[in-house]
């Protein structure tokens, strides 16, 4: 089973910037049974709010990981929606040439805000799905920059021609599985956290298998464990197949 | 073969984790090819007295060879010693489990220096427990946060005659505790970042990492295969996945 990874970083925090880097990073995901991988960004690399400038670097570097190995990766557009609609749609502009087949968000704003709708708008109009950072805020006060799960379930609700993917399952927890619940434009991923049990099949439960995809969030995770906390819960292999493979290949579009 | 340093019984509040009976515990661990496990009762963490529960834990697994009960003691209560004496009397194994931030004093107390001592005249091991889960997303009403590593760290210098296994610490943790402790030992837990064994067995000694799942507020099989699909060398397989718990806990 070649799984595909919605949810990895293999430029980070300024490391992973050699094709050797890349190849490395590339077979170390096929050993671990990871046929392909979705490449997000170094989104980290300028602190939370990144200026234009630090936005391109960034995507640059992304389409410069797939063209190295178009093979393996799937680039994401990552953008700073508080740097305004001009400079939202110029950077999808600028990076159309790459083929990037989703928009990633990280912690510049929450999900709930207005600077959100250039991007949703062109979310829409590219038909690509957008990938929103989310934890909850519960015990972290970040609310006024970093989204809650209700958030990007609210961002769902607002655009529903919009497939949005809500970050880190075990981060959002069992209420922002709950969050999710019946919105059929949104999928939770599994990446980021340590492999605490029995919220996979809380998820499965209540979302439905077509509504968790795998990731990782590697490098800081790592895809023994990733991988272990799916292949160790207790899903079928029709719900096994759907999160780590044909739920990702319709996402993508594969 | 693996030996777990880290499994519980009993059950937790604070979120849906399966509680095994004694008997699913293992039948659930040899599952993943666990083949013996240290384990303690959840039950003793929060309740005033852990005494109660370590007699769970010492009566469930009695009849169970595969786990090796690790009673909690709390050495701020008047009758440690009496917690210590029936630990000690009702198991074969020579350690016991203190967890300072649930039980609410911290490692630098001078208090615990006779308790130490004691520990050292009876020749029983000292676990410390760091942690049981992530704190950003955890049940919002629990406030108690992790044994602080500064805390670890004067206590190890403090008695650094003795050995001791922190359990639940994460790489950056025992990067900096190995700057100047030699004298503790880590589980496998909470350590994680791409490759993280391969970096451990790069940075640390590997005569002091022993594997532990976290079982079951961690899938099991995650915390195994983080293990057994990292590339080891035969050495610090064996040394993480048994020798050294089989030193550490003279089993």
């Amino acid at each position: 089973m070649q799984a595909i990874d919605i949810h990895t970083h293999p430029v980070f925090l300024h490391k992973g910037y050699s094709k050797k880097e890349i190849d490395e990073f590339a077979s170390y995901g096929t050993a671990h049974g990871i046929g392909r991988m979705v490449a997000l960004g170094d989104v980290l690399a300028y602190g939370r709010n990144p200026n234009a400038k630090q936005i391109a670097a960034i995507n640059d570097q992304t389409a410069q990981v797939v063209r190295w190995r178009p093979d393996y990766y799937i680039g994401f557009c990552y953008l700073n929606p508080t740097l305004g609609a001009k400079a939202v749609e110029r950077e999808v502009e600028r990076c159309a040439p790459y083929g990037f087949r989703g928009l990633k968000l990280e912690v510049a704003n929450n999900a709930r805000d207005a600077c959100m709708a250039p991007v949703m708008r062109a979310a829409e109009r590219l038909n690509l799905p957008v990938l929103q950072h989310s934890w909850s805020m519960t015990n972290i006060k970040q609310r006024s920059f970093h989204t809650d799960p209700a958030d990007t379930a609210l961002l769902a609700r607002r655009y529903p021609n919009v497939q949005v993917i809500m970050a880190h399952l075990t981060g959002c927890g069992f209420r922002g599985v709950l969050e999710a619940k019946g919105i059929e434009n949104l999928v939770v991923d599994t990446s980021g956290a340590f492999p605490e049990a029995n919220i996979l099949e809380y998820a499965i439960e209540h979302l439905g298998a077509d509504h968790v995809v795998y990731g990782s969030d590697l490098p800081i995770r790592e895809s023994s464990v990733t991988l272990g906390r799916i292949l160790g819960s207790k899903l079928s292999e029709s719900e096994l197949k759907k999160v780590l493979i044909t739920n990702a290949q319709r996402i993508l579009k594969l | 073969m693996l030996i777990d340093t880290n499994a519980h019984l009993g059950p937790w509040p604070f979120s849906h984790l399966t509680e095994y009976s004694a008997a699913e515990l293992v039948a659930h661990l040899g599952k993943h090819g666990i083949a013996q496990a240290v384990v303690s009762h959840l039950g003793a963490v929060f309740q005033p007295d852990p005494m109660p529960a370590n007699r769970l834990l010492l009566a469930a697994t009695r009849r169970q060879a595969a786990l090796v009960p690790m009673p909690i003691v709390n050495p701020m209560l008047a009758n440690w010693r009496e917690q210590l004496d029936l630990c000690c009397a009702g198991t074969a194994l020579r350690a016991v489990k203190i967890l300072p931030n649930y039980h609410n004093y911290s490692l630098t107390t001078s208090r615990l220096d006779p308790f130490v001592a004691e520990l050292k005249k009876r020749g029983v091991r000292l676990v410390i427990g760091v942690r049981f889960e992530d704190v950003r997303h955890r049940y919002f009403g629990l406030r108690i946060k992790c044994v602080p590593q500064a805390a670890i760290a004067k206590f190890l210098q403090r008695h650094a005659d003795m050995q001791v296994l922190c359990l639940g610490l994460s790489l950056p943790e025992v990067r900096e505790l190995a700057k100047t402790c030699p004298n503790f030992l880590t589980d496998t837990a909470f350590i994680e970042w791409i490759k993280s064994m391969e970096v451990l067995s790069g940075e640390f000694p590997i005569e002091r990492v022993v594997f532990g799942s976290q079982t079951p507020f961690f899938v099991t099989r995650a915390s195994v295969d983080k293990l057994t699909m990292a590339q080891l060398s035969a050495k610090a397989r064996a040394a993480y996945s048994s020798v050294n718990a089989q030193r550490f806990f003279s089993l």
